[in-house]
């Protein structure tokens, strides 16, 4: 939070405004975070409460995303922020989209745990929860610097998304080979399929928010940039 | 359909968007104002140190910062106004079309000619609207009817005042509203067709609906004339200038195009002033 230099406007209401915008989105995403790790731990399980009950929390992720998106506007038609107060609010803003989707992956993946799978289709589910943990890990990491501002961090954790598209395919080549062997578990693969999928998009938006975080700290904007030149930055 | 590399996108340099001009190397044939090291002191007091900037031709220029940074100062000396004040000593140059107007060969009245100015308070001479216009002219000497009724109409025009006053060109200037007295005074700077024209804080005395009419004026004005603005108001000097500077206690503490230091700027200084968390 040091890095965000909230609490020195002149105007203590534009401070408090600000706050609350950023302790929003702190709760937004613990709350996004613990979506998908229900989610995972659901499927993991074979756990059809939890399941239930990430379907039916995605609304809070839901709200808080439009309660945000409120917020800002108010601040910018209030304020007319500039320089690093801008690039916050316009950080927070497109955050906050990014996080409402990694929601609405966590409750795709979460439908899987509703699915049917046989005991012996459990080793499918298995290559399912290793990518899922790194993908969580990854969420973890890439809140836990925006809510420091941390742009080293930011940097550093924005490479992981191509260790988790590598395993992404990894693992759809491994379900291509199942469903070649056994045209009867097609059905099944398929749902695996689509929920690697949603896992692999929210590297993509956990990226995204490494992104934001450069941006709103060192002004750059680095979306589309090789791996070599996001290391000049 | 266009199509734009990802690359080229990420390095600024998109094409539809019209790059900012390299402030510090300026074509000479773009350069409308050249200040050099200018030093400015009130008795021993100094208020300005050592400036450097070239002001670019046919755009706005905003100068902001706190009150006493010496914004209005550096505007006054660029049409010799600071002569008038007693005490006061300037070192340094400044350069219209690459000739010092601090030279002792130059005449001030021919200067203030080429370089016009519109203060904070309205200030209509007490004579009709269309008087005010064309007394300029008049004092270089015009007395063709006909060429001061064209000086007058082209130039209420380009004040966007022409339709308002019209029909009552020779009523008194002083019945008029703040906002278009302003206006007036702004059609009287630009009947004599000056090179730069310079607005010290030209809206703080109208309301917001008169000062985004200013505001829409200083648009257009910069086809013909170069702009120099002083504005206490921020988001004035983001909505209105090309360029902006940011002064404080006497120095330029960075001058860069506006959409620049309105998001990025290089400063801390600037960025707390421009946040709100100066002070």
């Amino acid at each position: 939070m040091d890095n965000l230099q909230i609490g020195r406007h002149i105007s203590g209401q534009f401070n408090e405004d600000l706050e609350r915008v950023i302790n929003n989105v702190m709760h937004m995403g613990g709350l996004v975070e613990k979506q998908l790790a229900d989610a995972l731990a659901a499927v993991d399980q074979r756990d059809v409460t939890l399941a239930k009950q990430v379907l039916s929390k995605d609304y809070q992720v839901n709200a808080y995303e439009v309660s945000i998106d409120d917020e800002c506007t108010r601040i910018i038609a209030k304020r007319q922020p500039a320089a690093g107060d801008l690039r916050l609010v316009m950080a927070i803003v497109k955050t906050i989209t990014d996080l409402e989707r990694i929601g609405d992956e966590a409750e795709k993946i979460a439908r899987v745990a509703l699915e049917n799978f046989s005991t012996s289709q459990q080793y499918l589910l298995v290559n399912l929860d290793n990518l899922g943990r790194r993908v969580l890990e990854f969420l973890q990491l890439s809140l836990d610097a925006f809510t420091r501002m941390d742009v080293d961090a930011a940097i550093k954790i924005h490479q992981m998304d191509d260790k988790i598209n590598r395993e992404y395919e990894a693992l759809i080549r491994q379900l291509m080979t199942y469903m070649m062997e056994d045209p009867r578990s097609i059905p099944q693969v398929m749902t695996v399929i689509w929920s690697a999928r949603a896992l692999e998009r929210i590297g993509d938006r956990c990226q995204n928010i490494c992104e934001y975080i450069i941006y709103f700290v060192k002004g750059k904007v680095v979306r589309h940039i090789t791996a070599e030149e996001m290391k000049n930055i | 359909m266009i199509s734009i590399s990802p690359k080229v996108l990420a390095t600024g340099s998109d094409p539809l968007i019209k790059s900012p001009l390299d402030l510090n190397n300026l074509p000479p044939e773009q350069v409308a104002l050249d200040i050099k090291q200018l030093n400015l002191f009130y008795g021993k007091k100094q208020a300005l140190n050592n400036i450097t900037m070239s002001i670019p031709k046919g755009q706005v220029t905003a100068f902001i910062g706190p009150s006493g940074c010496g914004k209005s100062t550096l505007l006054r000396c660029i049409n010799r106004m600071n002569d008038l004040v007693d005490d006061c000593h300037i070192s340094g140059e400044i350069n219209l079309n690459g000739h010092n107007i601090y030279n002792k060969h130059v005449d001030v009245a021919e200067l203030r000619r080429k370089v016009g100015m519109v203060f904070q308070r309205p200030n209509p001479f007490p004579k009709t609207i269309y008087e005010n216009v064309v007394y300029g002219l008049r004092i270089m000497g015009e007395n063709n009817r006909r060429r001061l009724n064209d000086a007058a109409e082209q130039s209420l025009r380009s004040a966007a005042l022409w339709n308002e006053v019209k029909d009552r060109l020779h009523e008194s200037a002083l019945g008029l509203s703040g906002g278009q007295q302003q206006r007036l005074v702004i059609a009287r700077a630009i009947a004599i067709q000056p090179e730069v024209l310079l607005l010290d804080e030209p809206t703080s005395a109208l309301d917001p609906i008169s000062t985004l009419v200013i505001e829409e004026l200083i648009n257009d004005l910069k086809k013909q004339f170069t702009v120099v603005i002083v504005t206490h108001n921020m988001q004035q000097a983001a909505r209105v200038s090309d360029q902006t500077a940011f002064m404080y206690m006497g120095d330029l503490i960075e001058y860069s195009d506006t959409n620049t230091l309105f998001t990025t700027p290089l400063k801390k200084k600037t960025e707390d002033y421009i946040t709100g968390r100066y002070g």
